[in-house]
């Protein structure tokens, strides 16, 4: 009799064991992969979360995101936006990047995605095409304050599907050169500049390098890491017609420059992303790249503020750097689109833009607000990000960006480890990209 | 007469059956809803390939299956989730075992010791696994520090791809012990002193009243630890998760069957090719539980 119960039970454990290993990995993950990042769900603003009644009396939008570093200052922008339009509640709900597409899936498959919230470029395709978001271009049309031809045209171009626009850009970044002044003073170099060319990078890295410390840190990282080089010796990614670039001579030149400073001691190999971090943290590296979304918590890191500045990219056979933004979506099945559309018009106006310039929360995307934005931070001399946009190259994307991203890792992996050429590993990586692609939509 | 006599047994048995329902009714639909109908669900899905937000699903029969069966990656995470359970499983029952008789005997202090270990199975393992990370890093880690201290050279804990799979099984050794611990003392708690005052009489050592009374009346105990600690590593994620990016070299060699299938249902969106991996772990896993269902018989000791 007690043996057959403890059979029954294991028998049920196994089947509940592996099933909730379907069920409840999705969830369980919740923690980031980031160090830096604010608990997984965090909602600030306000305790009304009260459902709003027919009456229409007040109305309490959801608006998601996945920065929590900038929801403080997103919060002051509600606040005050808020203010001016009784009736409507914004809460704020942040949530960490990777978590946050798997919440805004299960929402958008479940019929219950925020009211408003962040899209970003390698998602858009997905979301647009199943008319998970609400068209916003006749409300653009319409809109005494909202004007598209103010925000950069690569921008607006991402989240614009067969001719609507589902987002509306909120900001950009693009990706610098940060050199700790410190280890330049006492290697009695000059500080890098707009003008640098990949022969300076390289002999500055070389002059650094000494006593366990490395000239640079060139991680194995695409946005920010070889795409940059990648675009700074005319290579590409993706082409026009959708095929990898990672066969293109310039392609295969660019990344064995970049390489070549691990194969030559110059630079530590990191893979990890809060590893890159730490090794400028600790003084480990005396260069590195990082995105302008990074700058709060550098400016927040003691030793950073200290010795850290930033400076444009180098030049290559041209200069470049990947810039990206994310939009601001309306979800298709919004309960007040209305209300909805009135926040976006609001952060999307040129009054929005430039407060949250002002506030420093990001670059935001409307023309001439960056400069605001530069004038927010004093740390450090952000201007380079904000000048680099001219010669910016949007973050290569198409309808599967997330797949074929982490098929060229894979294959890369091996032209960072030092297991395989260059030439080979980025081959290698073209077929394999070209392969995801083909089974693209 | 035969009619009414039998009348009255099955009264009170139906009694008896409509009261054993109604007891075990909570667990029974909340395993038919939580765990029957995802498993059916999920076998559904693995025929098909997967839209997106759930429409537009396409049925490819066993194209799945057929991919499954070419995709280098998934035979090197059924080779890493193997590799991990053996490595896992022995070292944390029998460090469990010892611990469990030190706890059972006479010490100072025994509730103390038994929090202490049973702690790890409390903490949240993303936070455990943040912790374990900072003294596994290469430049500024705790344990390389306390190398170099020995003299020795520092180690790749995370990207060597020959000691990653390691060092991800020391934190899950570490994590269950404490667990598999509690079970093993309520096991051995269950022993009747009798028998080893038996024995003592007989003649018998401590060391030979482990191998004659301990491990044979602890052996149900054991058996359930054995498959519930084995499914478990099976299912092992958050910490390799945690640990081990894409970019990382140790990825190939320490991917998990439940890595690999969050990667593609959530990552790719390719929920069909998901289901069938998860389908695969869930076949492996019935095989080794069914094969221990029949060894137990040689070994298992009901009392």
């Amino acid at each position: 009799m007690k043996k057959k119960g403890l059979s029954m039970l294991l028998v049920l454990m196994v089947l509940m064991a592996v099933v909730s290993a379907c069920g409840s990995s999705g969830s369980s993950s919740s923690s980031d992969k980031e160090t830096n990042q604010a608990p997984a769900v965090k909602s600030e603003g306000n305790s009304d979360t009260a459902e709003p009644k027919a009456s229409g009396e007040e109305v309490t939008l959801t608006y998601a995101m996945w920065d929590s570093n900038q929801a403080k200052g997103l919060q002051t922008i509600v606040d005050e936006f808020e203010k001016e339009n009784p009736g409507i509640k914004v809460k704020i709900e942040v949530t960490g990047w990777s978590d946050y597409w798997t919440m805004l899936e299960a929402g958008a498959t479940g019929g219950s995605l925020p009211d408003v919230f962040w899209m970003h470029s390698n998602e858009i395709y997905r979301y647009a095409s199943n008319d998970m978001l609400l068209d916003l271009s006749d409300r653009i049309k319409n809109s005494q304050k909202v004007e598209m031809d103010k925000f950069p045209t690569g921008l607006t171009q991402i989240y614009n599907f067969e001719g609507k626009q589902y987002a509306i850009p909120k900001d950009f970044d693009t990706i610098g050169l940060w050199y700790n002044k410190t280890m330049f003073d006492e290697a009695k170099l000059a500080y890098p500049n707009e003008n640098w060319t990949w022969d300076d990078l390289y002999k500055a890295a070389k002059a650094l390098t000494k006593n366990g410390k490395y000239g640079i840190l060139t991680p194995f990282h695409n946005q920010e890491g070889y795409y940059n080089f990648v675009y700074q010796n005319d290579g590409t990614i993706i082409t026009a017609d959708k095929k990898s670039g990672y066969d293109d001579p310039n392609t295969i030149e660019a990344l064995k420059y970049y390489i070549n400073f691990i194969r030559e001691g110059l630079s530590p190999e990191v893979y990890g992303d809060s590893e890159r971090a730490e090794a400028m943290q600790n003084g480990l590296a005396a260069m590195g790249f990082f995105g302008s979304w990074n700058l709060s918590g550098f400016t927040a890191n003691e030793y950073m503020a200290k010795n850290f500045d930033v400076a444009p990219l180098p030049k290559g056979k041209k200069q470049a750097t990947i810039f990206n933004g994310l939009g601001n979506a309306i979800a298709h099945n919004t309960k007040h689109p209305e209300e909805a559309w009135k926040f976006v018009e609001y952060l999307s106006s040129k009054e929005g833009q430039f407060r949250q310039a002002e506030l420093g929360i990001a670059i935001s995307a409307y023309d001439g607000a960056a400069e605001q934005w530069v004038s927010s931070n004093t740390t450090f001399h952000v201007k380079a990000f904000v000048d680099m946009v001219k010669y910016a190259v949007i973050r290569p994307y198409s309808n599967t960006t997330a797949v074929w991203e982490d098929k060229a890792y894979e294959a890369l992996k091996p032209a960072f480890t030092g297991q395989q050429t260059v030439e080979e590993a980025a081959k290698n990586a073209a077929k394999i990209m070209n392969e995801s692609l083909a089974t693209e939509k | 007469m035969t009619n009414a006599r039998a009348n009255r047994i099955s009264k009170s048995m139906l009694n008896e059956w409509y009261w054993g329902w109604f007891l075990v009714a909570p667990t029974i639909v909340g395993l038919i809803i939580l765990n029957i109908i995802p498993i059916g669900q999920t076998l559904y899905m693995s025929f098909f390939k997967s839209g997106d937000f759930g429409k537009g699903n396409l049925f490819v029969g066993f194209d799945n299956y057929r991919k499954l069966l070419s995709d280098d990656q998934v035979w090197h995470a059924v080779k890493n989730t193997l590799l991990y359970a053996v490595m896992v499983v022995p070292t944390s029952i029998v460090i469990a075992l010892i611990a469990a008789v030190l706890m059972n005997g006479k010490l100072r202090g025994k509730s103390l010791y038994r929090t202490i270990y049973f702690i790890p199975m409390i903490a949240a393992p993303a936070a455990v696994t943040m912790v374990w990370r900072w003294l596994y890093n290469t430049k500024f880690g705790l344990i390389n520090y306390g190398l170099s201290k020995l003299g020795l050279g520092p180690v790749d804990w995370t990207t060597d791809p020959n000691v990653a799979l390691v060092s991800i099984a020391i934190i899950g050794i570490w994590s269950v012990v404490g667990y598999n611990m509690v079970l093993l003392l309520a096991g051995l708690q269950e022993i009747p002193r009798d028998y080893y005052e038996a024995s003592e009489i007989d003649g018998a050592g401590k060391l030979r009243q482990f191998v004659v009374v301990t491990v044979p009346l602890l052996s149900p105990a054991l058996f359930f630890v054995l498959v519930t600690s084995i499914i478990q590593a099976m299912q092992v994620f958050d910490v390799i998760y945690m640990m081990i990016d894409i970019q990382n070299p140790a990825y190939d060699n320490t991917v998990s069957l439940v890595y690999l299938f969050y990667n593609n249902s959530f990552k790719y969106s390719n929920k069909g090719y998901g289901s069938a991996i998860v389908m695969l772990l869930l076949a492996i896993i019935m095989i080794i539980t069914v094969i221990q269902m029949r060894a137990q018989k040689k070994w298992v000791k009901y009392m």
